[in-house]
């Protein structure tokens, strides 16, 4: 009764007036945040007196702005590639292995996704003084591998675990050498799950803002970092701006992870 | 697992003997760039100034630093109840309505969870500012006269945290209720139970593992935000991660910045280890 649909009664209006309200609570900060970017008041006024292109002119006439952009998504691109990697091999070894251990070890993985970013952004920062990493692009990778490595160590096991390996198996009886084997017939039968691996691992690094903050220097930013800094002096449309391009970017990437598995349906 | 057993012996064991190879690189990683650097932000922390356990002391004995624990739980606490409240019955209405309906809200969750995180809080920041949209809208709706301070307190960090936290409040929650059998539900209604008692008896208990177990997940998460307190709290409640990073950044004390993330590391590991250990749903099956 309760957990039917249509037998619900008078609580089914209570249940969906709030879940609709819910829904309103989650997408109308992005709606709004998209339609001030177009709006001309300098003050974030909504409704907007007029609309204008104001604000992108002036993110993209701003070489700040489009250098920090595309240092995300430099840093994004090799962290996505050695996370994929680092994770498909650290997935096999945690999926095949049956070495002492293994459980601890996958915990020991993911520890980086559930602990408090604060930690570990001080605790690299400190490290990378010393040695001389702090405020370089390879001190960025290493920062943001860690946070997207339990990412693709999660998609890729989840995909290994429903991957039958006596199929790699019987490549390799049929004179396949066994990373042969592995890249030819296990890499395409799990390729969802490196695929979803790479989505997650880039969306981890492009939106990571504790650690980056850590990690930048007057001239290393990334994105999230500019936008902070700015924030941090006063409210400008040009966020606004700036913002919408993000989350544009997160639905294409969405869409197409969307499409990708509705694909594999079919 | 139970393939590769089946397989050739020898054969067995090399794959076995190389498959510890293939973690190496991901554990060299985790080793030098995150248990490394941890151990060594703890060292500083009973190092610096001078060996002992001063930072500490200071850290647990001052009326400042109190009121930020105290802040960190109350923030944390406020942001789980709501979520919890507003997020349980929307999962419930997840787990029961037709697919073309819940495909829908999933999506508009999924698409809040991935939005950056520093484009939400500038949201909110604008949403509620003095002049925003919030404070116009109770205003022309005559619940207020003059606009309310919405920023800089308790109110903006909850809202705005409570917007971050409530799509992990309520995604694990719908399985947990998908896999509640309806027949259970039925057998009530048959033994004569009204609506009310089915919720509270049967509907609540069942649900309940999966709510502590959300609950605590988002605690723990919630105790550990930084950006978004930062940018929507005012400075008189300030949380730990804003003062762990106020130390190392603005301060340069790193024995008193380790003390902190020492404590916020102990408090997180202890709640997980209480979700691992009695909340886990998985296990308790």
């Amino acid at each position: 009764m309760l957990l039917d649909f249509d037998k619900l009664g008078g609580l089914k209006p209570f249940l969906i007036g709030l879940t609709a309200l819910v829904c309103l609570f989650l997408i109308l900060p992005i709606v709004f945040i998209a339609a001030l970017s177009f709006g001309s008041s300098q003050w974030l006024i909504f409704p907007p007196p007029s609309w204008t292109f104001k604000w992108y002119q002036m993110l993209f006439a701003d070489p700040r702005w489009l250098w920090s952009a595309l240092t995300s998504l430099k840093i994004a691109a090799i962290v996505t590639v050695l996370s994929v990697i680092l994770g498909f091999l650290a997935a096999l070894g945690l999926n095949r292995g049956s070495f002492a251990g293994r459980e601890a070890l996958r915990a020991l993985f993911l520890t980086p996704m559930i602990l408090p970013v604060v930690v570990l952004a001080v605790a690299l920062y400190a490290l990378f003084l010393q040695l001389g990493l702090a405020g370089t692009t390879v001190g960025f990778i290493i920062a943001h591998l860690l946070i997207a490595l339990p990412f693709s160590i999660i998609s890729i096991g989840n995909a290994l675990e429903g991957f039958d390996k006596s199929i790699e198996d019987a490549a390799i009886l049929c004179g396949a050498s066994p990373w042969e084997a592995r890249i030819r017939v296990t890499v395409p039968a799990v390729s969802h799950g490196i695929f979803a691996a790479a989505i997650f691992s880039f969306l981890a690094s492009w939106d990571e803002v504790v650690l980056a903050i850590f990690m930048a220097s007057p001239t290393l930013q990334t994105l999230p970092v500019k936008i902070w800094a700015t924030l941090r002096q006063d409210l400008t449309p040009v966020i606004a701006a700036a913002s919408t391009i993000l989350i544009a970017f997160t639905i294409l990437l969405m869409v197409l992870a969307a499409l990708f598995r509705k694909g594999r349906k079919a | 697992m139970v393939l590769s057993a089946t397989t050739d012996g020898g054969e067995r064991k090399i794959r076995r003997n190389g498959s510890f190879g293939y973690v190496v690189p991901a554990l060299l990683l985790i080793a030098f760039f995150f248990i490394i650097p941890v151990l060594m932000l703890l060292m500083r922390s009973v190092l610096e100034p001078t060996p002992g356990l001063q930072n500490y002391q200071e850290l647990l004995g001052s009326t400042t630093y109190l009121r930020v624990f105290l802040n960190t739980f109350t923030v944390a606490g406020l942001v789980t109840v709501v979520a919890v409240v507003i997020g349980f019955p929307v999962a419930w209405l997840l787990a029961i309505m037709p697919d073309k309906w819940s495909r829908l809200v999933m999506a508009i969750i999924v698409l809040s969870m991935w939005t950056n995180l520093l484009a939400r809080t500038y949201a909110w920041m604008v949403l509620l500012q003095r002049t925003g949209v919030v404070n116009k809208m109770l205003m022309s709706l005559g619940i207020i006269d003059k606009p309310l301070a919405l920023v800089n307190n308790l109110v903006g960090v909850t809202i705005g945290m409570t917007y971050i936290m409530l799509p992990f409040v309520i995604l694990p929650l719908i399985g947990i209720l998908k896999a509640i059998d309806p027949a259970i539900l039925r057998a009530a209604a048959l033994c004569g139970a009204n609506k009310r008692q089915c919720f509270t008896r049967v509907l609540l208990p069942l649900s309940l593992p999966g709510i502590a177990s959300g609950a605590l997940m988002v605690f723990v998460m919630s105790l550990g935000y930084y950006v978004t307190p930062a940018l929507l709290g005012g400075t008189s409640n300030m949380m730990l991660a804003e003062l762990v990073a106020q130390f190392v950044q603005s301060l340069v004390n790193w024995g008193m910045g380790g003390a902190a993330a020492l404590v916020l590391l102990l408090v997180t590991m202890v709640l997980y280890a209480i979700q691992l250990k009695f909340l886990n749903p998985n296990r308790a099956r």
